[in-house]
């Protein structure tokens, strides 16, 4: 058992710890992380089931990268406790009970002879320390004085207060692991829908896509509604960057989409017979519709963004409209007139490959289908101890690098009307700006008469 | 003025000054060491009007492409390097931290560099930009002077191994302990810009605090890193030559951090 804690409260195993993290974590960065079966298949060949058994495709959320979070956690605990104790004890009881000897084996030390009794002496180091914000507890004797001056104290318990704050980070983690709750709201205009655990509704009220002057992106819109007990109770334009917050519910902008499955779609009847003549159609996916007396129309698929795949059959490459394209029907009197995909990029695409014998053409001229907001829903009880880390995180490292703790140990003795003086300084940090401050306030001294 | 007139500018003054830099070591003469400085710090006045006219000039941040990102990044160093000159007095790193602007700068100007601003993507219309973007690239630039510092300190050691006679510019424990120093800095600034306001505008824009995306990795591995520095010093006592190896991973894992997760990892982060 106590070999088990000596194990955890050595320092060789927190940094053998943090090595082993940092190459697990680059591990992670080379093998892409959370794809499919078959794209490992793809990519790896045979080492793709190794991979996926060694938990190395879900790596940071695999059993062993956990475990080394979870140790290097117990040993962050274990250190930090045991350092604990004697810094508190450091800093409620400074050691008064110290002779020369132990002074002029610090590395910051100076020896000299005042010319002062013992009691102005003091009093012109007190006046000295003062002027310098120190604190100081001292025993005085007859003939003997000794004095422990310190300040910036709180600097001693700066990297204590990192690692709190880094286990915090990681018990924020752990909540949001366990606790959080998130799901996708595909809304169309006017939907509502009842959010999971959260007693309460979201309506979308509207949805716009603002673009640039050159056609980019510029936001993407969603007006929400929450709606409770069938009252409307707050109400917000939620953007990308831009979320809605109720009840800890938060509510993100996340994507959107068009239902092409649904689209409708608009065609241009060209019939070289002069009489027909154009006549445009409005028909949607799945429907037949009759044109006139011989002719009926029927729209059986449309993809927005058409592509051929390996084997040559047509799918969508995205959900955006980049070649739209509609696979028609035309049929007159009963028998084929057309059938092919018709592409509203490409017009004259169809007209190459006619319908046999046939004088009709079509173009697709127009299309659309509706289109809806994907809200991405979030409750994480884990975030409130994350900002409490990251503040305490910065806390800590302020005080570790620039809240500099100061001691100084002072002996003095009296000497037939003089005072012989040894001081002693501890700095563990930015040594030579002490040193400095030492030798002014050994200066200072020097100059009292 | 415009920014395209004004960031050559920049790039030759550094030019120059690197070349004062570089002829002070030679000549041994700290005069021209501080004739460099003031080079140095013309070019940066230059370079910050070059800042703001684009900033003007494309109404965002000035570093939402790879163009920009390096002329900020140049920047940052440039201004490590100045505060750094006036804190710790010290002209010996300057020369070669010049090396790297004038890398980052020529990197900029390249080509490869497509230069027109683009309108912002939605996701990255936030201040949070500003915070996030600044502050971590300030850090990896201190980190630039820990590198720096580190490998004269190996430098240093091999001349004093072969009897050469050191300068006290190149003095292996001033170059140890400016190396801690530039450190102690570049950590608390690359932990506020990189992971505390990284994390909080993920929670802003993408709706999580942390995705496991390879950028955000990166930058813990790179924290990670510079935690091994501190600690191996600090509680090991580890100074010298293995503290010097460390910060040196530590600045190369800040720069693939910055730049080689944008070119060989794919991921959330892929806007430049």
């Amino acid at each position: 058992m106590s070999s088990l804690i000596r194990f955890f409260t050595s320092v060789k195993v927190a940094i053998t710890l943090l090595i082993i993290l940092t190459l697990a974590s680059i591990l992670g960065t080379l093998i892409p992380q959370g794809r499919s079966h078959e794209e490992y298949l793809l990519h790896y060949g045979q080492l793709a089931n190794l991979l996926e058994k060694l938990q190395l495709t879900k790596l940071y959320q695999s059993f062993w990268y956990l475990t080394l979070l979870f140790l290097f956690g117990l040993n962050l605990t274990i250190c930090t406790l045991l350092r604990l104790p004697p810094k508190i004890k450091r800093l409620l009881q400074p050691r008064v009970d110290f002779k020369p000897p132990d002074l002029e084996a610090l590395r910051f030390h100076h020896s000299l002879s005042l010319n002062l009794s013992l009691d102005s002496a003091d009093q012109a180091l007190r006046e000295i320390l003062k002027s310098r914000h120190y604190r100081w507890g001292e025993k005085k004797t007859e003939t003997e004085l000794t004095i422990n001056a310190r300040k910036r104290m709180a600097g001693i318990f700066g990297s204590d207060i990192v690692h709190l704050a880094i286990l915090l980070i990681l018990f924020g983690g752990i909540i949001s692991g366990l606790l959080s709750f998130r799901t996708d709201l595909a809304l169309h205009e006017g939907e509502v829908a009842e959010v999971a655990w959260a007693g309460f509704s979201v309506r979308l009220n509207s949805f716009e896509t603002e673009y640039y002057p050159n056609g980019q992106v510029k936001d993407w819109k969603s007006s929400l509604t929450v709606v409770e007990n069938g009252r409307e109770i707050v109400s917000k334009i939620v953007e990308v960057n831009h979320p809605l917050n109720h009840k800890n519910f938060m509510f993100y902008q996340s994507a959107y989409g068009w239902d092409w499955d649904k689209a409708e779609v608009e065609l241009l009847l060209r019939s070289a017979e002069a009489e027909a003549g154009e006549k445009r159609v409005k028909v949607k996916t799945g429907e037949k519709i009759k044109v006139d007396d011989e002719t009926e129309i029927q729209l059986h698929r449309f993809l927005p963004d058409f592509v051929l795949d390996e084997n040559k059959q047509p799918f969508s490459r995205s959900n955006e409209p980049n070649n739209p394209a509609a696979l028609v029907e035309i049929t007159k009197n009963g028998e084929k007139a057309f059938s092919g995909w018709l592409f509203a990029r490409f017009p004259e695409f169809s007209q190459l490959h006619p319908g046999k014998g046939s004088s009709l053409s079509a173009e697709l001229k127009n299309y659309s289908a509706s289109q809806y907001s994907v809200i991405h829903v979030s409750r994480d009880p884990g975030t409130r101890f994350i900002w409490a880390g990251c503040i305490l995180i910065m806390l800590g490292l302020a005080l570790a690098f620039y809240w500099l703790p100061r001691e100084i140990r002072f002996y003095l003795r009296s000497e037939g009307g003089r005072t012989a003086l040894t001081a002693g300084g501890i700095a563990t940090k930015n040594r030579e700006s002490f040193a400095k401050e030492m030798e002014t306030i050994i200066a200072l001294l020097r100059k009292k008469k | 003025m415009k920014e395209a007139t004004l960031f050559p500018l920049a790039f030759l003054l550094y030019i120059l000054a690197a070349f004062f830099y570089f002829a002070s070591h030679f000549s041994r003469r700290e005069k021209l060491a501080k004739s460099g400085s003031a080079v140095a710090l013309v070019g940066f006045l230059v370079h910050n009007l070059a800042l703001i006219l684009r900033t003007i000039e494309t109404g965002h941040a000035p570093f939402t492409n790879m163009y920009e990102s390096l002329s900020f990044f140049a920047w940052s160093t440039v201004l490590a390097m100045v505060i750094a000159e006036r804190v710790f007095r010290f002209y010996r790193l300057s020369a070669y931290l010049m090396l790297i602007v004038i890398a980052l700068m020529a990197l900029a100007s390249s080509p490869l560099m497509p230069k027109e601003a683009m309108p912002l993507v939605p996701a990255l219309q936030s201040y949070w930009l500003w915070l996030h973007v600044s502050v971590t690239l300030l850090g990896e630039a201190f980190f630039a002077i820990a590198f720096v510092a580190s490998i004269l300190y190996l430098l240093a050691l091999r001349k004093e191994k072969a009897g050469e006679k050191i300068s006290n510019s190149l003095n292996p424990e001033k170059l140890d302990s400016l190396s801690y120093r530039a450190v102690a800095i570049g950590f608390p600034l690359f932990t506020l810009g990189g992971l505390v306001f990284g994390m909080v505008w993920a929670n802003v824009a993408w709706g999580r605090y942390w995705s496991w995306d390879p950028k955000e990795v990166w930058s813990l591995i790179t924290w990670f890193v510079f935690a091994l520095y501190l600690h191996t010093r600090i509680v090991m006592g580890w100074k010298g030559r293995r503290s010097a190896w460390i910060a040196i991973l530590g600045f190369l894992a800040a720069l693939f951090t910055y730049f080689g997760v944008n070119y060989l990892l794919s991921g959330l982060h892929s806007y430049a």
